[in-house]
């Protein structure tokens, strides 16, 4: 399919390229290499390109994870490595585990008891992430950096996390920690006397209390924290989160994984092609409504696009009137026409576009799926029984003007309005329990049809679900997979 | 501007790199392969193959493609378009107009067409 030379600027791409690049993560590839090339600026770009291709490390981890000590660093650090196959690097690590160039030096003021300068800490580091396996398979640098100066030289070499987990927790928690602090001197795993002790006996009676920990050295080492502490947050700021280290070490490391696979925001384009599934009354078409009016995209409800069509006296129309005249529902057939239709008008491929009421199960998600239509963001709204059937059984709606209310949520403003409110006969008690039904029985299936869906607890402030939907919608995916093409 | 950010920009004008990987844009959303990464790991050795003068550059438009653009501009089919046509082309392909020394009233034919073509083509890839 060659493209005619004269072809307008303004015209929007054709759909298959647009998909194309945004399903395949083109922007980010070409962005990624854009980015090493500027930081080690190769003499010849070319060679370089080629081989950063073939390395294929997009994805692989490069997380900092940093805390005052007894935080729990070698913890959240440890499994993250497991996790993801990654390299682990810290003071030990370094010190005893590598034999690099610098080593013995540093083992040298070791020896002495004086602290290594930070350059000497930078060279090593530098060398070791520069090996082949933290290359393929990412690492994780634990505890470093400690100050400004350090994080200065690691960026000078290049160096630059993609995440930064910055663990916290009130002084007392940490030094009443750090006394009940033992370590395993075969597998340099930490444990707690108290919070984390091993279940298997053979590790219990490994288990040393660490060398340089009296109460004194801890609380030096908690100053000295807390004077770099700033200056590193700020210029890790923007790829940082910081987690709260005081409470079980399952949320924390819960925590601490999801926020290394979020992706953060970048500049692709990206056309938001949105599906809303809920139970009637979970608010999906006032947060469709809220969507739309901020980022200019086409709203469709196909309970709408079918009543406009009929309204409209199109061909599609009058098929589709006996149906809707008669209260049956309409053939899947002649939605999915009129849905393609709409949804490839122009202005829902510049756009995007948001639908709610379509698909309703399963063999309707894979017909959209056949016509070429696919969602890039799929929501689940979640509402609780009570909930649905306080907001559904009060809505009213003013015959006159069309404005809809509820009589405890959002009242008529007058009596006189008041008086001559009526209920839609949908939104009767038997009539909503019929449709509840319907919708759970299918929405199982749905949820596993659409694998990558966000879940929204609808039972907020609109504008916080909004704020929710938003986030979701503007983040690119999370990363699952570490490895794709 | 910050030294850094100086040295940055230098770098990325002396390579021409924006126009590079704008090119392999072009390319990956031209042909879509299966595989973007080994697809653009191909351009790039047939660039390196070029640049020895072992193979031919990736170009965007092969033989059959000048072709045709060439009889979409020639509408009337009598065998020449114009060099307003001609320059018309070259820019829409991001191509250099300068150094054309062209009277308003010359006809260019399909042959010179194509051979103008490939040699402003070869000029673009050879800064690689």
């Amino acid at each position: 399919m060659a493209e005619a030379p004269m072809e307008d600027q303004a015209r929007p791409w054709p759909p298959p390229a647009g998909a194309y690049a945004e399903e395949r993560g083109l922007f980010q590839l070409l962005q990624n290499m854009l980015e090493e090339l500027l930081i080690h600026k190769p003499d010849d770009p070319i060679e370089f390109m080629i081989n950063h291709l073939k390395q294929n490390n997009d994805d692989a981890p490069r997380i900092c994870v940093l805390g005052p000590p007894a935080s729990g660093k070698t913890t959240v650090a440890m499994w993250l490595c497991k996790h993801f196959n990654a390299i682990r690097v810290s003071q030990e690590t370094l010190l005893f585990k590598e034999v690099l160039m610098q080593t013995e030096e540093a083992k040298a003021y070791k020896e002495r008891n004086q602290k290594i300068p930070n350059a000497l800490w930078a060279n090593l580091i530098q060398e070791r992430l520069s090996n082949v396996d933290c290359i393929k398979q990412g690492w994780i640098l634990e505890g470093f950096p400690e100050n400004q100066e350090q994080a200065w030289m690691l960026q000078s070499s290049g160096i630059f996390p993609r995440h930064v987990v910055m663990l916290y927790a009130p002084d007392t928690v940490l030094i009443e920690r750090s006394g009940g602090k033992r370590l395993d001197p075969l597998t340099q795993e930490v444990f707690h006397t108290t919070f984390d002790w091993p279940s298997d006996p053979l590790v219990q009676e490994r288990l040393v209390k660490p060398e340089d920990l009296s109460e004194q050295e801890v609380s030096k080492n908690l100053l000295e924290y807390h004077r770099n502490f700033p200056d590193i947050f700020h210029i890790y700021q923007k790829v940082l989160k910081s987690i709260n280290a005081d409470q079980p070490s399952v949320d924390v490391l819960s925590q601490a994984l999801a926020f290394v696979q979020t992706r953060h925001r970048s500049a692709a384009p990206f056309t938001p092609r949105i599906l809303f599934f809920g139970p009637p009354g979970s608010g999906k078409s006032l947060q469709a409504e809220l969507i739309a009016q901020k980022y200019d995209v086409v709203n469709i409800c196909c309970g709408q696009l079918l009543k406009e069509a009929v309204a409209d006296n199109t061909k599609l129309g009058e098929l589709v009137k006996p149906y809707i005249d008669n209260g049956y529902p309409v053939p899947d057939n002649l939605v999915l026409k009129l849905l393609t239709e709409r949804l490839s008008a122009l202005d829902c491929l510049t756009n995007g576009w948001v639908l709610s009421g379509f698909p309703r199960d399963v063999k309707q998600a894979e017909q959209l799926q056949k016509a070429q239509i696919n969602a890039n963001r799929v929501f689940f709204f979640n509402l609780p029984y009570e909930s649905i059937m306080e907001r559904l059984s009060q809505r009213r709606t003013d015959p006159v003007t069309g404005e809809r209310y509820h009589t405890t949520l959002r009242p008529a403003p007058t009596p006189e309005i008041q008086a001559r409110l009526r209920q839609n006969p949908k939104d009767e008690q038997g009539n909503i329990e019929k449709r509840l039904n319907i919708y759970y029985s299918h929405v199982k299936a749905l949820e596993d049809f659409y694998q990558d869906a966000f879940y929204v607890n609808a039972d907020q402030d609109p504008f916080v679900i909004f704020e929710f939907i938003e986030s979701c919608i503007i983040k690119p995916l999370p990363c699952k997979n570490i490895r794709s093409l | 501007m910050a030294a850094g950010e100086e040295q940055s920009r230098e770098y990325l004008q002396r390579h021409r790199l924006p126009e590079l990987l704008h090119r392999l844009g072009a390319l990956l959303l031209f042909h879509r392969p299966e595989r973007p990464r080994e697809f653009l790991i191909q351009v790039l050795e047939r660039v390196k193959a070029g640049r020895r003068a072992e193979g031919e550059y990736p170009f965007l438009l092969d033989e059959a493609n000048v072709d045709a653009m060439f009889s979409l501009l020639d509408v009337l089919g009598q065998g020449f378009i114009r060099p307003a046509q001609y320059r018309e082309a070259l820019k829409t392909l991001g191509l250099s107009t300068e150094d054309l020394e062209l009277e308003d009233d010359d006809a260019i034919t399909l042959d010179v067409f194509k051979e103008g073509m490939k040699k402003k083509m070869l000029e673009s890839w050879s800064v690689y």
